[in-house]
């Protein structure tokens, strides 16, 4: 009997784990699209810092040549 | 998880940043220098000497190739990382008690604190990421905090809003453009001073730290706290881990503020929670005083704590803290291979 408890209070708290974790997975799909759809509509690259590397790179082969 | 301890600091640590690539971590302490260091080992790469006060904090671009720090001097200063020249000083009224660089590295704020005649702001000035480039003198923005004085801020996703934790344990919401207050609500226990904000990689969310004993997971959208993390002792500081969903608190009561060596001992830990189950999973000892600040490697790999007692202690995380997850975490892992 003892037994039977304790499996089923570890049952209740995978259940709740699940549920939590199926919350949080859903929230960050949801943001990640959100974000995403704002910055391309605000004309901002996917990566806030994308352009500035790249621009760094450009510079120093520019030296180079 | 062998720390590597770095020693290069006289007085108590104040804050501890990685760059993005965490190879390099930048440290400010009360005995008036920043500390440059190799992440892997430890080695020190360079100090930056100018200010005339107690440093509280530091800041690094995206770029890694400027530095910010604010102090006690009532000054900012920006410095080139290679040179280790200054190119930039920034006056102020008061203290500068935190400062961050938003996510293109295009400006940087800065909160100073309240002294008799002036209020606690929020101050941003533009950034010019060449370090051989003219920089801007002009305070573009000043956010001033009548209610409650901040003690740290930082910049959300797409430099959208400026959020603040305050002194009287709330959390604000200001237009990053305009400074218009656009919300402001009770995270924590009322005048338990939130000592620290730190965010997700993308900045959509931040985790804060508070004197209640607690740490809060705040959606930075609409300030709605997702998660909280019940410690047993005073936090200054918390961050989220990238790759592990895990949060690092630190904290710990001043020896003077404790009445007996028990309850002393057991309280200079960093602690590791699971971000999404709210549960304590670990803990690391090591500092014989209160962790003043934690950071973690942006790429993952490891993390550092800057403590009272004037150490670095930079740990790489061991293949136990990679392997570790709950069942549940398992399950979704291999449903999503299938």
């Amino acid at each position: 009997e003892d037994a039977d408890r304790g499996a089923s209070a570890d049952l209740a708290v995978v259940e709740e784990r699940r549920r939590l974790l199926d919350e949080w997975l859903a929230w960050r799909s949801r943001v990640e699209q959100d974000v995403r759809e704002e910055r391309e509509a605000r004309g901002l690259p996917a990566d806030p810092i994308a352009g500035l590397i790249k621009e760094t790179d450009e510079s120093e082969n520019q030296v180079i040549e | 998880m062998r720390p590597i301890l770095l020693q290069g600091h006289e007085r108590a640590l104040t804050q501890i940043k990685y760059n993005r690539d965490g190879d390099i971590i930048f440290s400010t302490a009360k005995d008036q220098h920043i500390c440059a260091w190799f992440a892997h080992n430890g080695e020190r790469l360079g100090t930056y000497h100018g200010h005339q006060g107690a440093l509280w904090t530091v800041d690094v671009d995206p770029t890694s190739t400027l530095i910010a720090s604010g102090a006690a001097d009532n000054t900012v200063r920006l410095w080139d990382i290679r040179s280790g020249k200054c190119l930039k000083v920034w006056e102020f009224n008061t203290a500068v008690k935190r400062v961050e660089f938003n996510e293109d590295g295009s400006q940087l704020l800065a909160v100073t604190e309240k002294r008799m005649g002036f209020l606690g702001t929020i101050v941003v000035v533009n950034i010019n990421l060449d370090p051989e480039g003219e920089q801007d003198d002009e305070k573009v923005l000043t956010i001033e905090c009548e209610e409650s004085k901040a003690t740290v801020a930082g910049w959300s996703f797409m430099n959208k809003y400026i959020i603040a934790g305050h002194e009287d344990g709330t959390v604000s919401q200001y237009d990053a453009k305009t400074g218009e207050q656009l919300d402001n609500t009770q995270v924590h226990e009322m005048d338990a001073q939130i000592t620290d904000i730190q965010w997700s990689p993308d900045r959509t969310y931040f985790i804060t730290a508070s004197k209640d004993k607690s740490a809060k997971l705040i959606n930075a959208a609409d300030l709605e706290v997702m998660k909280t993390y019940v410690s047993d002792t005073p936090l200054n500081s918390a961050s989220i881990t990238p790759k592990k969903d895990y949060v690092i608190l630190g904290g710990g009561q001043a020896a003077m503020d404790v009445t007996t060596t028990s309850a002393r001992q057991g309280k200079f830990e960093a602690r590791f929670y699971h971000k999404i189950f709210e549960e304590e999973i670990g803990r690391v000892r090591g500092h014989f005083g209160p962790l003043n600040t934690v950071a973690v490697d942006p790429q993952g790999k490891g993390y550092a704590s800057g403590g009272e007692d004037g150490y670095v202690r930079v740990h790489q995380f061991d293949k136990g803290y990679f392997d570790f997850e709950y069942e549940v975490e398992r399950q979704y892992r291999n449903q999503s291979q299938l």
